[in-house]
């Protein structure tokens, strides 16, 4: 493991690039802990004051200090990301082994309802739920709809190479020695398709991390549990832009730019490195 | 093997029938991949199956071990085992009954199978997968026993740390045979375990299941094209044509005296030291099983041919002791 990683940093520019990106944005959001100011609270320092050595990014015309609203705020928009995309992997593995594995009409249904969830306008759904719940919406249930209506994609994708995998003399040996279908897809296929997961993880943290800014900004989230999408929502509320409060609006933009940019090549070159024949080329051996 | 004929056979196959059935867009398609075959393979013996590609041997032994699955159907006859009393076929019996009786009764050792290895899995948790839940015993005893049964096939303990990339072809296909001896199984089906090796490798091979099956008293089930590993290796030999066996019996006696024009042709084909003739093919290729010729199916390629192989089936006969052939040439008059 550490050896893949070494590799990874000594040949690979995108995870080098990625690697310290994601680690700027990790470090922001660990430093929420020794905060001075608690996240929820407003009119803490005065407000509308321009970034200084007193307060680095400024503050808001909420009288929060942006630097510690933004530590708050990325470590809550990425744990629902990574809340997201580990729950829609556990529903894309279980989903995609089993239809692929099965077969017949299992793999049918499965399919079918797998279908469903990829054609689903998801955006409007989501709108819909927040009117429908409107207080009880809290982040993690926000991110349990997410991960059922985020894990079609990868199902399918799951589906494919266990439909492969099926085929193979090992699976045939296994069905033979008397493994179970559960203990075959667990044991013998699940190693198969992690790298695939790994790789889709970061682009579903990604395209869920997208979504919860987008619904904040439009205030179609809990607007008081501080994200970055809450914080530009707030932003507009008190028409920064206009009023020149620029750093209320631009520090969050360019940390979760920084999050998208850092993850997209870190799922890159994880790709690129799953693929031997591309790893190989990079390294200098491939021919 | 004289002395076990005295004992009751651990595979009996009656008149077994196993058809590929379709039926896609209307249309009923059925192929007789195994055609009313019957032999009896002894405790402590190897017997060997051959025949050209598509005669249905691989067929068959799935139907023997029970590995049915659709398009694939036992449709008659019987294949019972000594140790599952009970039933008349693997395929027959209830999966908890089938799953107790495979790996530890019965094992198999697959075609390719240089692949029977999850290439993503250590060799040990192969071992773990497929055989700790029939031998039970803590986590270290059965490691402990893979690593020595690992060393009747010549290999080093070490090799169950390792993954099946980093062995080689003949270690691999070596690992493969323990995975599927550890249990000491009364009966090993072998699909063609050697054809991918080189014959060094594969002479190693073969000696090392003759070893292990004397050492454990087993029945070897062994299926390969190849005649000379069949001189090699089987005590008794069965000839497959068209889903049907045409000869059978002790290998020496039916490599002295092939009685079937097909088996003939098989061994003619052979080269031996100091020839320098050309061999001569068969004319033709195997039938159709789907549309197999009426009566012998070797009849339209067949020197010997008469009228009678057009229409009725030849019945198998034992003609000589220990040796039973099917062919009207050879047996006239015997209808199936």
């Amino acid at each position: 493991m550490l050896a893949i990683l070494r590799d990874l940093i000594r040949y690979n520019l995108e995870f080098r690039i990625g690697l310290f990106l994601v680690s700027i944005v990790v470090v922001m959001a660990a430093l929420s802990v020794v905060s001075p100011y608690p996240a929820g609270d407003v009119y803490v320092v005065p407000p509308d004051l321009p970034p200084s050595t007193a307060h680095w990014l400024g503050t808001t015309s909420r009288g929060q200090d942006v630097f510690w609203q933004l530590t708050a705020a990325i470590r809550n928009t990425l744990f629902f990301g990574i809340m997201v995309a580990a729950l829609s992997r556990v529903i894309a593995l279980v989903v995609g082994l089993l239809a692929g594995y099965s077969g017949g009409w299992i793999d049918r249904v499965l399919m079918s309802i797998n279908d469903t969830f990829i054609i689903i306008p998801l955006f409007p759904i989501l709108i819909l739920f927040y009117f429908v719940l409107r207080d009880s919406m809290s982040t993690p249930l926000l991110a349990t709809i997410m991960a059922c209506l985020g894990w079609a994609y990868d199902a399918r994708l799951i589906r494919s190479v266990a439909l492969s995998l099926k085929t193979r003399e090992f699976t045939q040996t296994s069905i033979f020695s008397g493994m179970k279908t559960h203990e075959i897809l667990a044991r013998e296929h699940l190693p198969y398709v992690l790298p695939i997961v790994f790789s889709t993880t970061m682009n579903n943290m990604n395209w869920s991390i997208g979504i919860e800014v987008t619904l904040a900004v439009l205030g179609f989230t809990d607007i008081n549990t501080p994200t970055i999408g809450g914080m530009i929502y707030w932003a507009n509320q008190h028409t920064a832009l206009v009023a020149g409060i620029w750093w209320w609006i631009a520090f969050p933009i360019g940390l979760v730019v920084m999050t998208f940019v850092g993850l997209f090549l870190l799922a890159v070159s994880m790709n690129e490195y799953i693929d031997p024949r591309s790893r190989l080329a990079r390294m200098g051996g491939g021919r | 093997m004289s002395g076990a004929a005295e004992q009751a056979p651990v595979l009996q196959v009656r008149d077994l029938q196993a058809h590929f059935r379709t039926h896609y867009f209307g249309v009923n398609r059925e192929v007789r991949a195994v055609d009313g075959v019957s032999f009896d393979v002894n405790r402590n013996e190897i017997y060997g199956l051959a025949g050209e590609s598509s005669s249905g041997k691989t067929t068959l032994i799935k139907t023997i071990a029970g590995l049915l699955k659709p398009p694939l159907e036992m449709v008659g006859g019987s294949a019972r085992f000594s140790f599952l009393p009970d039933w008349d076929a693997v395929g027959r019996a209830p999966p908890e009954v089938v799953r107790a009786i495979r790996w530890r009764h019965l094992s198999y050792i697959m075609q390719g199978s240089m692949n029977v290895l999850n290439p993503l899995r250590r060799i040990k948790h192969s071992f773990r997968d497929f055989a700790w839940r029939h031998l039970g015993g803590s986590k270290a005893e059965f490691d402990l026993r893979a690593a020595a049964h690992l060393e009747r096939v010549k290999l080093d303990p070490s090799v169950l740390a390792a993954y099946p990339h980093e062995l080689s072809g003949g270690m691999r296909q070596r690992v493969t045979i323990a995975l599927a001896t550890i249990c000491k199984p009364e009966f090993i089906i072998a699909d063609e375990p050697t054809t991918a090796l080189d014959v060094v490798v594969q002479k190693d091979v073969l000696g090392m299941i003759r070893t292990i099956q004397q050492e454990m008293g087993s029945s070897v089930l062994f299926i390969t094209h190849d005649m000379g590993v069949h001189a090699a290796l089987t005590d008794r030999l069965g000839i497959m044509y068209a889903g049907r066996l045409v000869e059978d019996g002790e290998t020496p006696e039916i490599f002295a005296r092939p009685l079937h024009p097909y088996t003939r042709h098989l061994i003619g084909s052979l080269p031996r030291i100091g020839d320098t003739e050309q061999r001569e093919g068969l004319e033709g290729t195997p039938p159709n099983l789907a549309t197999p010729p009426p009566g012998c199916r070797f009849h339209p390629r067949c020197p010997l041919a008469m009228s009678v192989c057009t229409t009725t089936v030849p019945a198998m006969i034992e003609t000589l002791s220990g040796h039973r052939v099917a062919c009207h040439a050879v047996n006239p008059g015997m209808a199936a």
